[in-house]
C-alpha cells in the first residue's frame, strides 16, 4: 500500500484533517457518482425546446439511461433545472424563484439559443440569456438542439460534477454556498448585463421598419443601446 | 355530405343537470348558520406547471373543489413575433413562423407563404400545391399526436404518451429528410418551397401512411371505450354550438360542439374541394367529443395524404417568377444579369406591392389567419397572426365553471393550446 | 450586352416595388371604390347607415374592406351580427394597424358568416389623439381578449370593455405600447433596467392566494357560498 499523489505531486495522506486525502477523494468520487447518475431534472420548458426535451425523455432518446426519467416538477425535489425555451421578462421572476427554491446541490442547463442568449429574439420582452438571472452550468446551443445535443449537454454536466468535491471545504464553499441576500436578484451586475446583451451582428442593421420609414440608425437612436 | 354516425355506448352521469353541467349543491344544508359556510379559496396554477401545456397561469376561485371562477393569465411567452416581423424581410419571416406553433410548423410556414402569395397575386405550381397539402396534413397528424400524448398523460395514461412520441419520431425523420430540421422546418419560400422532395421521401411517407393506422387502433383500444377515460371526459367542459361560435372557438373544439365549420370545406384552398375526405362533427361539445373528433381527424388526414401522394405531379416546385425566385445558381455564376438579379433579391429582399391580405388555413388547433399589410417595401407594415389557441383559450373560463379542479386540467388539455401562438 | 426579357421584367418588378414605396410614403393609398354590388352586404350597409360607411374596396383579388366611422361601429357590428340576411356570427379577428408617421390607427374587424359563407372586413380609423372606440364584447365574447391585446399593443381604449388591462405584457409594464411604430424594437429601457424591473415584481402578491389582484382590484375571497359576487363586491365578507 503506497501513498497516492495529489494534484501538486505531494503524496496524499490516507486520512487527513481538513485536507485532501485518499479517503476524501474516494468519498468524493462516490458522492459525485451518485449525484450525476441520478440527476432529477426540473423541466422548465417554455417553448419549442421543451418539445425536444420531451422527445429526449421519450423512448427513442431516453433520458432514463442517465437516471433522469423522474422529472421533478416540484423544485424542492429537483437537482437540475433545464431551462428549455425562451424566457420573457414576465417569466423571469418565476424562473428566479424556482431556482431559489431548489435546494443545493443544484445545477442549471440552458437549453437552446433563446435561453442561452436570447436567440432570434432581440426584442423588448425577451431575456437575453438566462445567465443574467440564474447561474448556468452548461449551455446547449441549437434552435432547438437535437435531443442528442441535450444529452451531450447532460454528459458535459456529468464531467463537471466529476470535478466537484464535498470534502474539500474551499471548493465546496465556492460551488455550493448561496447568499441569502441574492434571493430574487439578478445573477449578474448591471454593467455585465449591458455588456453581454448589447445588440450585435445583423440585428444592428435592422433598424428600418418597412419601406415607409426608411431611416438609418442615427435617426432612430433608440433602437441601439450603445 | 354523407355523414357516418358511430355509436359509442356510454353511461350518463345522473348527477349532471340537463345542460350537462354539475348541479350545484349548497355546501351545507339549509338552516345551518351562515358563519359555518366555507370561504372561497383562490389557488394559482402555473405558470410553471407540468399540465398547463406551456407557460400559462390559471387563477381559480374554488368553492370546496368546484370552480367558481377561472382567470387565465398569459403573456409569459410573448416573443413579439409581430413586431419582429416588421423588421424582417418577407422570406426572413418564415423561420419566425416555425417558432409560433412549434407543434405544426409546416402549417404556419405554408399559411404565411400563402398569404403573401395571395397579396402578390402569385399562383404556385401544381407540384408545390400538392407538396404543401402533404406538409400541412402531415403536420396536422404531428400536432394531434402530441395533443394525444399530453392529453392522455394529463388524464393519467402515460403509455399513450410514449407511443405517440414514437410515431412522432417517424414524422421528425420525414421533416428532417426534407427540410433539414426536426421542428423548426422553415420549409416554404414565397413562391415555392426551399427545395424539392428528396428521393425516397415519398416512399417513406407511404410507409408511414400504411403503418400508422395500427398505432391509432392500439391507442383507441386503450382509451376510447375505457370507462375511466369516459368517466373523466364525458360531459366535462360542455359548450353548445351558438356559444362556441360566439366565443370564437374553431377547429376540433367547434366541430365537437356540432358546428360543421372547417376552412378546408368552407373556403377551400389548394384544391381541397377535389380531395375526398370527411370532417368529423361531434354532438355534445364535451371533452370526450373533442377527443373523438381529433382521433377521426387523424384518420381523415391519412386519407388526404394518400390521395395527395397519388396525385403528386411532376414539374417544377418553384414558380417561375423573377420577382420572388432566385435565378439558378449556374446562371448566377456565369451570367451578369442573373448575378445582379440574385444580388438584388438577396440584399434588398422581395418587394411586395402595396396592399393587404388575409388568408385562413385550417390548422390543427383551429382557424389560423395570417393578415399581412404591405406598403411596397421589403418588410411588412403589419403582420398579424390570428392564432386559434388564443381565442380557444379565452373560452376556458366559461368551460370550467362549475367543474371540479381535476376537470380543469382535462378541459385545458382538450382545448389543445400551444402557448407559442397564444403569446406570439 | 443585350438584356434579356426576363431580366428586364425582374428589374422592372423590383423597381416597381421601390416606386410603390415612394408613392406609399404619402400615405396608405386606399384602392379605388369598388362596385358596391360585388358584395351582398355592402349595398344594404350603405342603405341603412348612409354616411357612416366611408369607403368600400376590394383587396388581394377577392377581399372586401369597408371603412366605417368609429362612432357608429357598435351599431354597424350589431346589425351585421343580428340581421337575418347578414348573420355575421363569427368574429374571426379584431386587430389594429399602425402605419407610422402620425397617421391614424386602423382598428380592423374580420367577420365571417357561417350560414352564408361570406366574409367582410371592417376598418375604423382613429386619430392618434383620440384612441377610443366602443367595445364589441357585448356582441361577441371573442372580442374580450382580442380587444385586450389591441389595448396592450397599441394603446387603444375600448369603451365598455369589462376588463381592459394588459394581457401579454406584465401588468406593471411602463415602456409603452409595443406595436406602435414609435416604439423601438428593443424597448425603451436598457436591458439592465428591464431585468431589474422584471425581478423586482413582488411574487408574494401573486403567489399568496389570500389577497390576489384580479382585474386590477384588490380582491379577497367572499364569505358566502354563492358565486355571484364579482370583484366589485369584495369589501364585504370576512377579511
Amino acid at each position: 500500500m503506497g501513498m497516492t499523489t495529489g494534484s501538486a505531486g505531494r503524496p496524499l495522506p490516507l486520512v487527513g484533517r481538513g485536507e485532501a486525502s485518499w479517503i476524501t477523494t474516494k468519498l468524493d468520487y462516490v458522492v459525485n457518482w451518485a449525484r450525476r447518475n441520478s440527476l432529477w431534472p426540473m423541466p422548465f420548458g417554455t417553448a419549442c425546446c421543451a418539445i425536444e426535451m420531451m422527445a429526449a425523455a421519450a423512448s427513442r432518446f431516453d433520458f432514463a439511461r442517465f437516471g433522469m426519467e423522474r422529472m421533478a416538477f416540484s423544485p424542492r425535489q429537483a437537482d437540475l433545472l433545464i431551462c428549455a425555451g425562451r424566457v420573457t421578462y414576465k417569466m423571469a421572476p418565476v424562473l428566479r424563484r424556482i431556482w431559489d427554491q431548489m435546494p443545493q446541490p443544484k445545477w442549471a442547463i440552458s437549453m437552446g439559443a433563446c435561453a442561452s442568449s436570447g436567440g432570434v429574439f432581440d426584442v423588448y420582452s425577451m431575456v437575453q440569456g438566462i445567465d443574467t438571472i440564474i447561474p448556468v452550468d452548461v449551455y446547449v446551443p441549437g434552435c432547438p438542439p437535437r435531443p442528442e445535443g441535450l444529452i451531450y449537454g447532460v454528459l458535459l454536466l456529468h464531467e463537471k460534477i466529476k470535478g466537484e468535491s464535498v470534502f474539500d471545504r474551499e471548493l465546496h464553499r465556492q460551488l455550493r454556498a448561496e447568499d441569502p441576500e441574492a434571493v430574487g436578484k439578478p445573477n449578474l451586475p448591471d454593467e455585465v448585463i449591458q455588456q453581454i446583451t448589447g445588440p450585435f451582428g445583423n440585428s444592428t442593421q435592422q433598424n428600418r421598419v418597412s419601406g415607409l420609414v426608411s431611416t438609418g440608425a442615427l435617426a432612430r437612436p433608440g433602437d441601439r443601446l450603445s | 355530405m354523407k355523414t357516418k354516425t358511430v355509436e359509442y355506448l356510454v353511461t350518463r352521469n345522473p348527477e349532471l343537470g340537463m345542460d350537462g353541467r354539475p348541479v350545484r349543491v349548497p355546501v351545507l344544508p339549509p338552516g345551518v348558520e351562515p358563519e359555518l359556510r366555507g370561504e372561497h379559496m383562490l389557488i394559482n396554477i402555473g405558470p410553471q406547471h407540468p399540465a398547463t401545456h406551456g407557460v400559462l397561469r390559471l387563477v381559480l376561485e374554488l368553492d370546496g373543489e368546484t370552480v367558481v371562477r377561472c382567470i387565465p393569465h398569459i403573456g409569459y411567452l410573448h416573443s413579439s413575433f409581430e413586431k419582429l416581423g416588421e423588421y424582417r424581410g418577407w422570406n426572413q419571416i418564415i423561420p419566425l413562423t416555425d417558432r409560433m406553433d412549434y407543434l405544426a410548423p409546416l402549417i404556419y410556414n405554408c399559411a404565411f407563404a400563402m398569404a403573401v402569395e395571395k397579396l402578390m397575386g402569385i399562383e404556385v405550381t401544381e407540384r408545390c400545391k400538392v407538396v404543401r397539402v402533404i406538409c400541412m396534413e402531415l403536420d396536422r397528424i404531428f400536432s394531434h399526436l402530441l395533443w394525444l400524448g399530453t392529453f392522455a398523460m394529463d388524464v393519467g395514461a402515460f403509455t399513450v404518451f410514449l407511443w405517440a412520441f414514437q410515431e412522432r419520431e417517424r414524422i421528425y425523420r420525414l421533416h428532417e429528410r426534407y427540410t433539414g430540421a426536426r421542428i423548426t422546418t422553415s420549409a416554404t419560400r414565397i413562391g415555392g418551397m426551399l427545395a424539392d422532395l428528396p428521393p425516397g421521401w415519398t416512399e417513406e411517407l407511404q410507409h408511414f401512411i400504411d403503418t400508422f393506422p395500427n398505432t391509432l387502433d392500439q391507442i383507441e383500444a386503450l382509451l376510447t371505450n375505457n370507462q375511466i377515460w369516459i368517466g373523466r371526459l364525458r360531459d366535462v367542459g360542455v359548450i353548445g354550438p351558438e356559444e362556441a361560435v360566439n366565443y370564437g372557438l374553431t377547429g376540433p373544439n367547434l366541430r365537437a360542439s356540432g358546428v360543421p365549420y372547417d376552412v378546408r370545406k368552407d373556403r377551400p384552398y389548394y384544391d381541397y374541394e377535389t380531395y375526398d375526405f370527411d370532417i368529423p362533427v361531434g354532438e355534445h361539445g364535451d371533452c370526450y367529443d373533442r377527443y373523438l373528433v381529433r382521433m377521426e381527424e387523424m384518420r381523415q388526414s391519412l386519407r388526404i395524404l394518400q390521395q395527395a401522394l397519388d396525385r403528386l405531379p411532376d414539374g417544377p416546385i418553384n414558380v417561375d417568377d423573377p420577382r420572388v425566385i432566385l435565378p439558378r445558381k449556374t446562371d448566377v455564376m456565369t451570367d451578369m444579369e442573373s448575378m445582379i438579379h440574385h444580388f438584388k433579391l438577396v440584399m434588398e429582399g422581395i418587394r411586395v406591392p402595396p396592399g393587404e391580405s388575409w388568408f385562413s388555413v385550417e390548422s390543427s388547433k383551429g382557424e389560423l389567419g395570417m393578415y399581412v399589410v404591405s406598403d411596397g417595401g421589403s418588410k411588412p407594415v403589419r403582420w398579424r397572426v390570428r392564432g386559434p389557441s388564443f381565442v380557444n383559450l379565452s373560452a376556458l373560463p366559461r368551460l370550467v365553471e362549475g367543474h371540479m379542479l381535476s376537470d380543469v386540467i382535462a378541459i385545458n388539455a382538450s382545448l389543445d393550446i400551444v402557448l407559442g401562438e397564444i403569446d406570439r | 450586352m443585350a438584356m434579356s426579357k426576363d431580366f428586364e421584367n425582374a428589374v422592372e418588378g423590383l423597381a416597381q416595388g421601390a416606386a410603390g414605396a415612394e408613392a406609399a410614403a404619402a400615405g396608405p393609398q386606399r384602392g379605388p371604390e369598388a362596385d358596391a354590388a360585388s358584395h351582398p352586404s355592402v349595398p344594404r350597409l350603405r342603405a341603412r347607415f348612409g354616411d357612416a360607411i366611408l369607403h368600400h374596396e376590394v383587396v388581394a383579388g377577392d377581399e372586401h374592406v369597408v371603412y366605417v366611422r368609429p362612432e357608429r361601429i357598435l351599431e354597424i357590428l350589431g346589425w351585421l351580427r343580428d340581421d337575418p340576411e347578414e348573420r355575421y356570427d363569427f368574429l374571426k379577428d379584431l386587430t389594429a394597424v399602425d402605419y407610422g408617421g402620425g397617421r391614424p390607427l386602423q382598428v380592423v374587424y374580420q367577420l365571417w358568416s357561417i350560414p352564408y359563407r361570406r366574409g367582410l372586413r371592417l376598418k375604423a380609423e382613429l386619430p392618434l389623439d383620440a384612441l377610443e372606440i366602443d367595445s364589441a364584447t357585448r356582441l361577441w365574447h371573442t372580442a374580450n381578449w382580442l380587444e385586450r391585446e389591441v389595448y396592450d399593443m397599441f394603446g387603444i381604449r375600448f369603451r365598455g370593455h369589462p376588463d381592459l388591462r394588459r394581457i401579454l405584457m406584465p401588468e406593471n409594464y411602463a415602456e409603452g405600447h409595443p406595436l406602435r411604430k414609435d416604439f423601438p424594437l428593443r424597448g425603451r429601457f436598457s436591458r439592465a433596467e428591464q431585468t431589474r424591473r422584471a425581478l423586482s415584481v413582488d411574487l408574494d402578491d401573486i403567489y399568496f392566494p389570500e389577497e390576489l389582484e384580479v382585474g386590477g382590484i384588490r380582491y379577497r375571497p367572499t364569505g358566502s357560498g354563492s358565486a355571484g359576487e364579482g370583484p366589485g363586491a369584495a369589501e364585504g365578507g370576512a377579511a
